[in-house]
Formats: structure tokens, C-alpha cells, sequence
């Protein structure tokens, strides 16, 4: 069997792990600092602002192109989920009601459920 | 082996032929990876049996000829979705569950809609939960349940069991939930109240984006994402790891939307003032005080979890009311504990033995 000391391709994993790790804890440690924090949230409170204004000019400068906007993609997509929720919502109904009649007429019976009997084997029970 | 030198000179030419075969396959298998799909997630055969709005209630059909009594509800975080739980066929710890003869619910959340950035604290805790356990009584015709958290479904489980503290819940199960925010430091600096203004993100975006929560998670650890590229790289030619690489890379980027004042109590309750850890919570205007939970409770914690460290999760068992009460520590990190190889080697036969004895 190959010495792993001398393996290129182990050393190199070996130097990639470590290096992954230094890296992480590197940065975890300045993560920490309140400057860090003082500096992401002025950034991301600053983009987040920015960002409504740009989109708000998006949308106008599309619906002057009479091209649909991301927010009403987005709105399609959440109707299509709606619809998609709804049929969900029936076949859960339907669900229900199957399971509520025990046999209904002209449908299948529901699969019966297994008994609530089980023991584990510490009481006497058996693994299946 | 050459003794001087600690070099095994006769495996060179063996070495070096298998690297270039694994270089001819790499390009091979990277032109597959791109023009082909991952593996189906999550296809344990279920019934969807309530959705409402961002909640959806999963039974998954029996496969055990006899079940136990007891059946179980899994929560699920609420930034993630549920399949994690259920990967593919041999990596699923719902199917392993129904093998070994439970009878299994999930409460799953959709990404909430922009109108729902509504949605508080109590809505979660005070109705989609009690909802679900309705119609989980309701369909297994059982009158206690268990009731499995995962990460912050976990803190959800641990509000909603210390609220309902006289049932329906007869156990509950939590994995890698944070209970002193203080704890996860890095977390606690993101969002310090000297210069995070949550309001201000709130009013501004409505739900927080799944970007946004994806980069945190990510900002944990960031140069792990650029190596764990490097290393799919590495052993793209073998299909197992490109498989579970596809898998958990799929997964750990479906990050969902968190409903605006839901993450506003978030912030303000648990993050900033530690309500939960300090004995002052309270959901909807009644305490919840996690003292108050007297059923069976077993907390699986891993020992290298960079997004719920230790120290966050440890004065879970000190806190609770419970006299029959365990906190398991197995290896693996935060997802590695409840899914994949590790998993099945540690966590889910340990949850058996611990949970048959309690649900019949």
C-alpha cells in the first residue's frame, strides 16, 4: 500500500482540507468583530433601500416596453402555486371523505391501515 | 518499499495510470454532471393530507404489517425543506421509520407568499401546529402523538409542548435545537441591535429573501463553499459522491422565504433578548416556559454543528421539566446528524431504541 506521506494527490487534499479550515476560522474570527458586523449591516441596509428604488424603475421603464415585470412573473408563478395548493387542498378533501365513508360507491376502498399493535423487542416484540 | 526514502517506487507507474484514468473520467462525468439531473428527493410514497397556506401535512403510507401505537409528527425548520428527512430509497429516515413500524406525519412549509409576511410567532405555534396534531388525531384515530423538531422546528416544538403542556404531546424528539441564543456567536453578531435595524429590513422587503438566509448560513463557513467545489472536482468520476454531493448541494440551496414578522420576533424575542433561554418567552400572550414540559424528551446534538453550536443546545435538556429526559452527542455536524451515512449508522437506530419503548 502507497505511504499517504508521500501520496501528491493525498497531500494535496490534506492541503486543501487545512487550508478550508484555516480559512473558515480566519474569517469566523474578524465575523466577530463589531466592526465587521457595523460595516455588513450599513451595506446590506444600504442595498436593501437601493434595491427598492431600482426595482420600482425597472417596473416602469418594462411596462413602458410592454414587457412583463419579475413581481408579475413572480405573481404568475404564485397564481400557478395557488392552483397547484387548491388541487391539493380538493385531493386532500377527497382524501378525507374517502377515508370517512370506509367504502365509497364506485371507488376503491381505502387501504387498510396496519394494526397499532406493535411492541419493541425490548417488550417481547419482534423486528419485521 | 524503498526503505530510505518511505516512497513506494514500484507504485508509481500503478498511481499514475489511475490518475489519469480518473482525469479521463473527471471529463467524462463533468459533461454528464451538467446535462443531467439529480437524483429524485423525497419520493416516499405519501398523502398530502391538509395544506393551508405555507403549511402542508404529509402521512406517509405503512410499510410495516403492524405499526406502532403512537404515531409521530415531524416539524420541520422553517427555512428548509422537509426532504432532507427523506433523500432517496436506503438514505431516507422516513422510510427507515416506517420499516422499523411507526406511523409518520410532517408538517412541511411552502415559501410564504409576499400577503402572508404577516404571519407572527403565534401563528406558527398557537394554530398550524395544533392544526396538524387535529388532524393527525384525527386520521390515526390516536389521542397522543410524538413529536419530532428538526433544528428550529425543534424551537417550534419546544414553544408549541411548553404552551400544551397537558397533550396531546406524549414525547418529543429534538434535533440540533438552539435554546441560548447567545450562544451562536456568529449569528448574534449579524444581527447586534446596535447596528441591525430588522424593522427597516422588514418594512423594506416583506419576507426575508432565501438569498439572504442562504448567505448567512453560508457566511458560517465561507470557504466551504469554493472547496466542496474543488472536491466534487476531484472525485467527479465517482458517481456515489457525485450523487450525494447533488443531493445535499440541492437541498442546502432551496433555502425558503422567512415570513417578515415571524423573523421580526426572531430577532427581537430570541436573538436579542433570549427570551427562550431567559424563562421569558411568550408566544401570543401566553408563557412559554419550556420547565413546564413533564413528557419523554431525547436531544440528538452533533458534536461539529457550526450553525447550532454545542453551547446553544446544551441547557435544552438542563431547562426542561421532564424527569425521563436524554441528550445523545454523535459526530457529524448539522445536517450530517439527521441524514446520510453517518446518520444511519448513529442517530436513527439510537432514536429507535429510544422511542418504540415509548410509543406503544
Amino acid at each position: 500500500m502507497a505511504d499517504k506521506s508521500n501520496d501528491p494527490v493525498a497531500i494535496w487534499q490534506n492541503m486543501m482540507g487545512e487550508m478550508e479550515k484555516g480559512f473558515n476560522a480566519f474569517a469566523n474570527r474578524a465575523m466577530e468583530s463589531p466592526e465587521f458586523s457595523k460595516v455588513v449591516n450599513q451595506v446590506g441596509g444600504a442595498s436593501a433601500g437601493a434595491q427598492n428604488q431600482f426595482g420600482e424603475l425597472m417596473d416602469k421603464y418594462l411596462a413602458n416596453m410592454n414587457l412583463p415585470s419579475r413581481a408579475q412573473m413572480v405573481s404568475m408563478a404564485e397564481r400557478l402555486q395557488s392552483i397547484e395548493g387548491q388541487l391539493n387542498e380538493i385531493k386532500a378533501l377527497l382524501h378525507q371523505v374517502h377515508h370517512n365513508s370506509g367504502a365509497p360507491a364506485g371507488g376503491l376502498a381505502p387501504a387498510p391501515r396496519p394494526p397499532r399493535t406493535r411492541r419493541p423487542p425490548s417488550a417481547g416484540g419482534e423486528q419485521k | 518499499m524503498n526503505a530510505h526514502a518511505g516512497l513506494d517506487l514500484a507504485s508509481i507507474p500503478e498511481r499514475i495510470q489511475s490518475e489519469v484514468q480518473r482525469a479521463i473520467q473527471r471529463s467524462i462525468k463533468g459533461v454528464e454532471y451538467f446535462a443531467t439531473s439529480g437524483p429524485a428527493l423525497g419520493s416516499t410514497p405519501k398523502d398530502i393530507l391538509h395544506v393551508r397556506g405555507t403549511m402542508n401535512l404529509y402521512h406517509y403510507r405503512p410499510i410495516a404489517n403492524e405499526i406502532y401505537r403512537v404515531p409521530i409528527l415531524i416539524v420541520m425548520a422553517t427555512t428548509n425543506r422537509g426532504y432532507i428527512l427523506d433523500l432517496v430509497p436506503g438514505q431516507s429516515f422516513i422510510e427507515f421509520l416506517l420499516k422499523r413500524g411507526y406511523d409518520v406525519y410532517m408538517l412541511d412549509w411552502a415559501a410564504p407568499k409576499p400577503e402572508e409576511k404577516s404571519l407572527r410567532m403565534e401563528d406558527y405555534v398557537l394554530d398550524f401546529i395544533p392544526d396538524c396534531v387535529r388532524h393527525v388525531e384525527r386520521d390515526s384515530g390516536e389521542a397522543d402523538l410524538t413529536v419530532i423538531g428538526y433544528c428550529f422546528g425543534g424551537v417550534l416544538s419546544l414553544l408549541y409542548g411548553s404552551i400544551f403542556a397537558d397533550g396531546p404531546m406524549k414525547n418529543l424528539i429534538c434535533f440540533t435545537t438552539p435554546v441560548d441564543f447567545r450562544e451562536m456567536k456568529l449569528f448574534q453578531n449579524f444581527s447586534d441591535r446596535r447596528y441591525f435595524d430588522v424593522d427597516r429590513l422588514i418594512d423594506s422587503v416583506g419576507n426575508v429573501p432565501p438569498e439572504m438566509i442562504l448567505s448567512s448560513f453560508e457566511m458560517l463557513r465561507p470557504a466551504s463553499r469554493a472547496a466542496s467545489q474543488v472536491q466534487l472536482w476531484e472525485n467527479i468520476w465517482n458517481d456515489e459522491y457525485v450523487k450525494s454531493y447533488r443531493m445535499f448541494d440541492r437541498w442546502a440551496t432551496d433555502t425558503l422565504p422567512l415570513a417578515g414578522e415571524y423573523f421580526r420576533t426572531i430577532t427581537r424575542d430570541l436573538m436579542w433578548d433570549n427570551k427562550l433561554y431567559n424563562d421569558a418567552m411568550s408566544v401570543g400572550g401566553r408563557p412559554a416556559d419550556i420547565s413546564k414540559i413533564t413528557v419523554p424528551v431525547l436531544h440528538a446534538v452533533a458534536e461539529h454543528d457550526h450553525i447550532v453550536p454545542y453551547d446553544a443546545a446544551k441547557p435544552l435538556i438542563q431547562k426542561i421539566g421532564s424527569a425521563d429526559k436524554e441528550e445523545v452527542i454523535l459526530k457529524g455536524g448539522h445536517v450530517s446528524l439527521v441524514a446520510g451515512a453517518n446518520a444511519i449508522k448513529r442517530l436513527w437506530p439510537k432514536l429507535d431504541s429510544w422511542l418504540g419503548e415509548r410509543s406503544i
